[in-house]
């Protein structure tokens, strides 16, 4: 069960992965990062079987101190990651579909077919949507939900719980 | 009119019209075609360089210097505003300069932006952007070149902020606003004191008026907007952080034609500049450490962009050295040189950051010459001719400022930043060649590369030719105006050459090859002083602000609550009279005497009334 306190294990690999990146990212190639990276686990390895947690916490900070030291400045960002060149980019072009509700008919009249299924949608939305809360509430866990994971329908027939936000959410690049 | 005279005022109004007329149009309240940029936007460009190359080579040929023509505004006592055109071999060579890269840019950009649902406004953005940057250059008054020159600094604050759901965008955004708009503080105060001392903003009466008058306060109010515009040191961070930018803005904007609106402002005033030795010197120390300094910052960064851009800061650094060894003429060489090539580098930069399904960072590209055979021989000729390749255009320019600068005897902590520079430039741009074009794969098994669209390689292909005939055809058709120093020490003649192929073999060196180990960095504290841009951004960013903060508070608290209310209002009034208050209450204290002799008192200050 998540908690806002971190056990020892946690630590320990959080520390591992990021010493990885770092690692990667002052690497200029595969093979010095590979034979570092493999030098690394190694020294994770050796101390695998400490089971005195007094030694084991001091031996982490020493660790996390290391990482400190030798941490690139400029570490390695994933483009679509959070700091990364391409995060949030397309934000400004994922229109929520409610506006869709307030195009004028004439823009409307452009894209006929679309606009005709939409309302058989938002019928089928509001016959669903009892069906839909009910599962939720017979299916929530004591507590409250601990992850943002959806059930999927479980009756033929039914549609999987608030699918109207799935299949209406925006595309990850914009239109 | 003189004929010549009017085809030149002519073709001007042509190109103008031209850039207008797809702006104006797309206004009318019918949406714009999904190709209205290609049909529409990238012939006018193209149309508009022909157009422009008439007056070029009648200017050439006719053997002119200087057409002016004016149309009065407003006509007062005092003061004159005119819409004023100067035709002289810079705007006549930077104009189709600027609109062959322009058109080079958006045809570049019709694949770079085809799935951005708001192309047309892009477009529509930079042609506005760049009616701006021709009426800076045209402008032969100071009135016409402050409305180029913050229409420039609108433009590059939309463009930057162009995906505006990034919140570094609007960062990057907002910061090169505050940054040109501490720029723009000096060229308000220069114009200011033209206004009051030379009574015009014409350049021509501002040269003859100025004679009687020292120079040095306007002169320096220009070497701050300068400073702020062309992203010098002191206010130099807004440039790398405007990579937040679609790239062919960075392309454009941000290497070819903004940035350089300070260096070309400073050339258009150098005969006022050259008139104040402070005002030039200044300019030469300041070239020199911005060159130097963005130079060592490139050695460090791993993001393409952001490398380039710090070499477009390092370039105008020795362009602002130029201007510093008055050499108004040469700096415009090395600004037309400039545009070719780092254009260039741009627009390959995008190239590969799309075929590389969006990553920037050199660290995870490589070996992409086979994949990408066009793209990485334009950045190579790009790279090249950045460090001055011998005959390639950037050699033509490069080559003489440090010519100059070694034959002046000038400042010579100045020549050594200068040449540490050059050396530098060798050095990233070696790297930049090695990690990106050359080396194993760093990146994804499978890339979406893409080389095969002849919006991408046509492009590159006419900026490539730029960046290898630029040099000598501006140089065989263009007279120096100052002539050079032709004999000078081997030595110093192979000056720039020597301290390249010096920062070719550092760069060799730095680069170890495979089954190098055990190291992190040769230099930790060296490196992670320039990975972070020397503590710059981080200390202003913070220091400047908190201060204003402090500022703030200080004057709401101690001015309005403290004085206002305390010292001055309600609670003085209160204050004011508590010694009264207490002096009375203490005499009534029910005393018969008292009472006594106050009645007394009342009754003699009667009689004495009546009496008297």
């Amino acid at each position: 069960m998540a908690s806002a306190f971190l056990t020892h294990h946690q630590k320990v690999l959080r520390l591992y992965k990021k010493s990885l990146r770092h690692l990667e990212s002052w690497s200029d190639n595969r093979h010095d990062y590979r034979f570092h990276a493999c030098v690394l686990r190694g020294r994770f390895d050796d101390n695998i079987a400490e089971k005195d947690m007094v030694k084991a916490t001091m031996l982490l900070k020493i660790g996390e101190e290391e990482f400190w030291t030798n941490q690139h400045p400029s570490p390695y960002i994933f483009p679509d990651s959070p700091g990364g060149t391409s995060y949030e980019r397309y934000e400004c072009y994922k229109v929520p579909e409610w506006v869709l509700e307030h195009w004028h008919p004439s823009e409307k009249a452009v894209y006929p077919d679309y606009f005709s299924k939409r309302e058989q949608w938002k019928k089928l939305r509001l016959e669903s949507w009892d069906k839909e809360i009910t599962q939720l509430q017979l299916e929530a866990e004591a507590g409250g939900p601990k992850t943002e994971a959806l059930p999927p329908a479980r009756i033929d027939g039914d549609l999987p719980p608030l699918w109207w936000q799935i299949v209406t959410r925006p595309r990850a690049q914009g239109a | 009119m003189y004929f010549p005279a009017s085809v030149l005022t002519s073709s001007l109004i042509i190109i103008f019209s031209l850039l207008a007329l797809p702006v104006i149009t797309s206004l009318i309240s019918a949406p714009v075609k999904p190709n209205w940029a290609t049909t529409h936007v990238k012939p006018a460009v193209k149309t508009a360089f022909f157009v422009s190359l008439l007056p070029l080579f009648l200017f050439l040929n006719q053997g002119m210097e200087e057409v002016i023509s004016t149309w009065t505004l407003m006509v007062t006592m005092t003061f004159d505003v005119n819409i004023s055109l100067k035709f002289d071999h810079y705007s006549l060579i930077f104009t189709p300069v600027a609109l062959y890269v322009t058109w080079s840019i958006l045809e570049f950009a019709t694949w770079y932006m085809h799935d951005d649902p708001d192309m047309s406004r892009f477009f529509k953005y930079l042609l506005i952007f760049l009616i701006a940057m021709i009426v800076l250059v045209t402008a032969n008054n100071l009135f016409q070149l402050f409305i180029g020159w913050e229409g420039v600094g609108i433009m590059s604050f939309l463009l930057i902020g162009w995906w505006s759901g990034r919140a570094d965008a609007n960062t990057a955004a907002l910061q090169a606003v505050v940054y040109n708009r501490v720029g723009d503080i000096g060229l308000i105060f220069a114009m200011a004191w033209m206004a009051t001392t030379c009574n015009s903003w014409d350049m021509e009466q501002i040269f003859i008026t100025v004679e009687h008058f020292s120079v040095t306060p306007p002169a320096l109010g220009l070497i701050i907007a300068a400073a702020g515009k062309s992203a010098q040191f002191g206010l130099h961070p807004w440039l790398p952080s405007a990579m937040e930018g679609p790239t062919p803005v960075s392309a454009l904007l941000h290497s070819s034609t903004m940035v350089v609106a300070g260096i070309f402002l400073l050339i258009r005033m150098s005969p006022l500049l050259e008139k104040s030795p402070l005002a030039l010197t200044l300019c030469l120390c300041l070239g020199a450490l911005t060159a130097m300094f963005t130079a060592c910052c490139a050695l460090t960064h791993n993001d393409l962009k952001k490398v380039i851009a710090f070499s477009t800061s390092s370039q105008l650094g020795l362009m602002m050295v130029t201007i510093g060894l008055n050499q108004p003429q040469l700096a415009f060489l090395h600004i037309c040189m400039h545009a070719f090539f780092k254009a260039m580098l741009f627009l390959c930069s995008g190239s590969i950051i799309h075929s590389l399904g969006g990553e920037q960072d050199i660290r995870k590209m490589g070996a992409i010459q086979r994949q990408t055979p066009w793209t990485s021989s334009c950045f190579t000729i790009g790279t090249l001719a950045l460090t001055g390749m011998p005959f390639l255009a950037g050699f033509y320019s490069k080559d003489a400022i440090i010519e100059a600068m070694a034959t002046s005897s000038l400042n010579t902590w100045a020549l050594v930043l200068t040449l540490i520079a050059t050396a530098f430039t060798a050095v990233y741009s070696t790297r930049l060649i090695y990690f990106v074009v050359m080396a194993r794969p760093r990146g994804l098994a499978i890339s979406p590369i893409d080389e095969v669209n002849p919006e991408v390689i046509n492009p590159l292909k006419r900026l490539a030719w730029g960046s290898i005939l630029a040099g000598l055809c501006i140089t065989l058709n263009v007279t120096p105006l100052k002539t050079p120093v032709m004999s000078m020490p081997p030595l110093l003649k192979l000056t720039a050459l020597a301290v390249t192929i010096l920062g070719l073999l550092i760069a060799l060196w730095i680069i170890a090859p495979p089954g190098a180990h055990t190291r992190t960095t040769l230099f930790p504290a060296p490196h992670r002083f320039t990975s972070m841009l020397g503590f710059y951004p981080t200390l202003v960013h913070r220091a400047a602000p908190k201060l204003s903060l402090l500022w703030g508070q200080t004057a709401a608290d101690q001015t309005v609550d403290q004085n206002w209310l305390e010292e001055v209002g309600p609670k003085a009034t209160a204050t004011l009279n508590k010694p009264f208050i207490t002096t009375t209450s203490n005499i009534q204290q029910g005393r018969m005497k008292t009472h006594l002799v106050l009645f007394l008192l009342s009754l003699a200050l009667v009689c004495a009334m009546i009496i008297f």
